[in-house]
């Protein structure tokens, strides 16, 4: 039991900084610095230990492997990444309505949420799912309605909240039949067996339930009409958070959840909705004006694409979703820091930010272009390699072409307003002349991201022997 | 050798990202000297290659590195009598477009560096024998070309180049889902072209019809063949003089290379099972494009459907190989791409000497220019009657030998005969515009405002008529290098 406790350091320490950030606020908004320091410490020290953890398992409910290692190292990274967008953020800064803004509870629950995430990863029993899954929830729902004098974000969070209650809701219901089939909480107990030992007809309709409940959270379609209101209400960098730490952790531990489902009839269920998914993304973000709404709906059709992998499952089926995944996760925050910068630049959050971007500033453009290509999916870029290993893991399976086809067309939609912003930047004439200006964290990423989507787009075994050691 | 000239125009490209935009003269210098310096390489590979060992399992000045071990992915170029005339086509054309371009005052740096990158991706589409790495430099042309229609092109030019991407795009998943499928269906696994073709026996069947049809897709958009071509009149039209030259050029003929590389020596079996269908699509081209071109009354317009007209006699030709001609097919195929590239450049060219000038393409505003502009009107006139195919001409060499190749298929004669309406219209809608431009009353609006081609124009010009005519007169030079690669790609396909 104790040398339990040891497995979960990196959590522990997320949890004193935490607690060190909401004892230590004297709600006067002068701690800035402080806050930061001890937020981005205890990260760095969490990132650090989850790296170096043993494979074992905690307690019965949780698995340390390389896959969680790798999924804890990739979070850390995007977590630190949203603290950086969080720094200079101009509502942040000024504080709401005059009042302080306070950065210790901020972070704090910033860092609370991590540890729903790093939990998620290495789940391995309903219980733990289900409880990571609510950290994760509940202080996603403060930190979207965290400026409470903006109507705009309060009107989201309770969005957030009412909806998020209702999909645990669907998924503890879902979870409690799978127990009355399988006779117990483990995870294991579960995989391998969806064919022909388990009666069928509850065990549907608890896995309905289940991926319902998940649906919701993850904003699949037809689950997903609270993404939009919700993304474009909060903070543009909570958002940024919301699109990406959440939906690799939660992919993290769906991966776990089809393993070895092969064949199931759940399958052609997410299959479906794989599809359905990606579409209505992509259709939805073909109308948006506002830069959060349009990134809302990408990101739905973008998480249609990765369950293209796991419908595919199998070890290539894994492995394609983990590299879309650490693709989506590093171009998605490069494309959310480059809308950052001209959101703040522009104070509006219309596309219209972008207009003449390219006179103002070329490299800006081009690097905001090389994102919106990337996500895409054009080559040589690292979302091209994600799209590329997602469709060979589809095409590996018999059945599935048809899926492929529809992901591939749909890549071309979202070509349609992924350049409706190049437009905006290389087309428009600009409304000011100055360069727009990067705070230094919103830079730092801006060109880590754009390194990496270029270098892994050139050289993805970089990429590609790393996933396949973390899930062979 | 093959890297260098592929790369020679992104290293160029480089450079001029990071040079000030105010230093217009150095950019410029910087993007021809890297285009020259990559022709200069052309030229020397075009000495270096044995035409007579030229073969798709005999490439030659190959290169090959590892490149993504974990999807057998290798970085393979080389040549053969089919790619190399395009290589050689990709850098003189390029030369002389950015030197057309030295008329850009806007943004110039932004243009010459998307100019340069377009460059290498085309030059990588012909040298590339691996899938992945042919897909890759496939798709890199998209992006340089929507910018260089949308930003510099005429008044629907953000229209048209959205419209450019999105069928070609289009296009092109699919055809990724095509090599993919070939990839799965190979054994050991490879992207490797050369290895694919050599395991093409094993790729037959229904399923490959499919996979077929998807890369064809992929290739006829680029064509573009009909129902696929609507977005070319409308990319031409709104595109800057130069980029209508690289459009037109070169661009076109990556679909009929794509045709040639991957589905013909790949999968032989669907090659001939399509060769009938390639043939009617062919049949359209040449006759819709023609008599669409008859009624247009802007002279850009009517080159850019004489180009679908035109690449149709380049499918009549790819589709006579199953024919009894199929020799003459495919060898009026590669040389049409080629003399299709330098007369239609050409004369998209001369149509933007008048243009900069009148700031008007319509030919009813015209009249009477030849006595006024005598150089420009001969030289128009040269160009025009070699892409309706005047023999002694460049073009006449691709048309006469595609037809003689189509009426090598015995079942198809009626389509091949209805075809020839293609070459008179042509010739009507050739002569119609000679004689409503530089023939007739002069129109006295004109009076003093146009004046004689100049030194730039001429030097992009000239080099162009010069190879027509040495085309036209001694094509020889061009089919030694192409021939033996052709009879070992039909020795392939149909098995002879």
């Amino acid at each position: 039991m104790m040398s339990s406790v040891f497995l979960l350091l990196p959590e522990l320490a997320l949890t004193a900084g935490a607690l060190a950030l909401f004892l230590g606020d004297n709600g006067r908004g002068d701690q800035k610095k402080w806050a930061f320091s001890i937020a981005v410490f205890s990260l760095v020290v969490a990132g650090i230990l989850a790296l170096v953890s043993p494979n074992s398992s905690a307690f019965g409910v949780l698995t340390l492997d390389p896959l969680a290692r790798f999924l804890k190292g990739v979070l850390s990274v995007s977590v630190l990444s949203v603290m950086g967008f969080c720094s200079g953020f101009s509502a942040f800064r000024s504080g709401e309505g005059g009042k302080p803004f306070s950065w210790g509870t901020f972070l704090g629950m910033m860092l609370l949420s991590t540890v729903g995430l790093f939990l998620l990863v290495s789940a391995s029993d309903f219980l733990t799912i289900l409880i990571s899954i609510e950290l994760v929830s509940l202080t996603s729902f403060v930190l979207t309605g965290y400026c409470r004098e903006d109507k705009r974000a309060s009107e989201a969070a309770i969005k957030y909240f009412l909806v998020g209650g209702f999909s645990t809701g669907f998924m503890v219901f879902g979870m409690s039949l799978l127990y009355g089939v399988t006779g117990s909480t483990q995870l294991s107990s579960f995989v391998g067996s969806t064919g022909a030992s388990l009666p069928a007809l509850p065990l549907a309709g608890a896995l309905v339930f289940v991926l319902a409940g998940f649906g919701f959270k993850l904003a699949m379609a037809p689950f997903h009409l609270w993404a939009p209101d919700v993304y474009e209400g909060a903070p543009t960098p909570i958002t940024a958070f919301l699109s990406v730490a959440p939906k690799m952790a939660a992919f993290g531990m769906l991966i776990r959840f089809f393993q070895g489902a092969e064949g199931s009839i759940i399958l052609t269920v997410v299959a479906l909705l794989s599809a359905l998914t990606m579409t209505v993304g992509n259709l939805g973000a073909l109308r948006q004006t506002n830069l959060k709404r349009l990134l809302a709906y990408s990101s739905i059709a973008q998480m249609g694409y990765v369950m293209m992998g796991l419908v595919a499952g199998g070890a290539a089926g894994g492995q394609s979703v983990l590299i879309y995944l650490a693709v989506y996760v590093v171009m998605n925050l490069g494309a959310f820091a480059c809308v950052i910068a001209v959101t703040e630049d522009a104070r509006s959050e219309t596309m219209e930010s972008f207009s003449g971007t390219a006179a103002r500033s070329l490299p800006l453009a081009l690097v905001t272009a090389v994102f919106l290509l990337s996500l895409t999916g054009l080559p040589p870029l690292a979302g091209f390699i994600g799209k590329f290993s997602l469709f060979s893991a589809a095409l590996q399976v018999p059945g599935l072409v048809w899926l492929a086809v529809v992901g591939a067309l749909n890549s071309v939609v979202s070509l349609v307003y992924y350049f409706s912003i190049v437009r905006h930047m290389f087309f428009g004439t600009p409304r000011q002349q100055s360069k727009p200006h990067l705070p230094a964290p919103v830079l730092a990423v801006v060109a880590a991201a754009g390194a990496f989507t270029l270098i892994v787009g050139v050289f993805p075994n970089l990429l590609v022997t790393v996933v396949r050691s973390v899930w062979p | 050798m093959l890297s260098l000239i592929t790369f020679l125009p992104l290293i160029g490209a480089l450079v001029i990202l990071a040079l000030p935009k105010d230093n217009k003269a150095t950019i410029r210098l910087t993007a021809v000297g890297s285009a020259l310096a990559s022709l200069a390489v052309s030229l020397l590979a075009w000495a270096r290659f044995d035409g007579a060992a030229g073969g798709w399992d005999t490439m030659q000045l190959v290169e090959r590195v590892a490149w993504i071990p974990a999807f057998n992915v290798q970085y393979i170029v080389g040549v053969d009598g089919l790619s190399l005339p395009l290589v050689l086509l990709t850098t003189g054309l390029s030369v002389i477009a950015l030197i057309a371009s030295f008329g850009i005052e806007n943004r110039l740096k932004e243009y010459f560096f998307w100019f340069l990158l377009l460059e290498t991706g085309m030059l990588g589409v012909f040298v590339s024998l691996d899938m992945f790495l042919f897909y890759v430099f496939w798709e890199i042309t998209l992006v340089p070309m929507y910018f260089l229609i949308g930003v510099w092109g005429g008044p629907k030019r953000e229209y048209a180049a959205v419209k450019f991407f999105l069928y070609t795009l289009a296009g092109s998943v699919l055809m990724l889902l095509g090599i993919l499928a070939l990839y799965f269906s190979s054994e050991p696994r490879t992207f490797d072209m050369v290895e694919l073709a050599k395991q093409s026996s094993a790729f037959v069947g229904t399923r490959f019809i499919w996979v077929f049809l998807a890369l064809f897709v992929g290739f006829a958009v680029k064509v573009p063949a009909f129902p696929f071509h609507t977005w070319l009149p409308l990319a031409h039209v709104e595109a800057p003089t130069a980029v209508s030259v690289i459009l037109a050029g070169v661009l076109l003929k990556m679909g009929t290379y794509g045709l040639l590389r991957v589905s013909y020596s790949i999968l032989p079996e669907a090659t001939r099972w399509f060769a009938p269908y390639l043939l009617f699509i062919a049949f359209v081209n040449i006759v819709y494009g023609a008599f669409c071109a008859m009624n247009q009354r802007d002279m850009k317009r009517m080159v850019a459907y004489s180009s679908v007209n035109h690449m149709g006699y380049c499918l009549l030709g790819m589709a006579a190989i199953t024919g009894t001609n199929a020799a003459a097919g495919l060898s009026g195929a590669m040389v049409q791409m080629v003399t299709h590239g330098i007369i239609t450049g050409s004369l998209f060219l001369l149509v933007g000497v008048i243009y900069d000038q009148a700031h008007t393409r319509n030919i009813d505003e015209f009249g009477g220019l030849g006595a006024r502009l005598p150089i420009f009107a001969g030289i128009m006139t040269v160009q025009a009657m070699a892409s309706l195919g005047l023999p002694g001409l460049a073009g006449f060499v691709g048309e006469f030998l595609c037809f003689l190749g189509g009426f090598g298929q015995k079942d198809m004669l009626l389509w091949v005969g209805l075809s020839v309406i293609g070459i008179v219209v042509t010739a009507a809608f050739f002569l119609k515009l000679i004689k409503d431009v530089f023939l007739g009353t002069f129109n006295s609006k004109w009076e003093g405002k146009l004046s004689e081609m100049k030194g730039r124009e001429l030097l992009t010009v000239v080099p162009l008529v010069v190879l027509t005519i040495w085309i036209g007169v001694y094509p020889t030079s061009l089919l030694n290098k192409m021939a033996p690669s052709i009879e070992k790609l039909i020795e392939h396909v149909v098995g002879k």
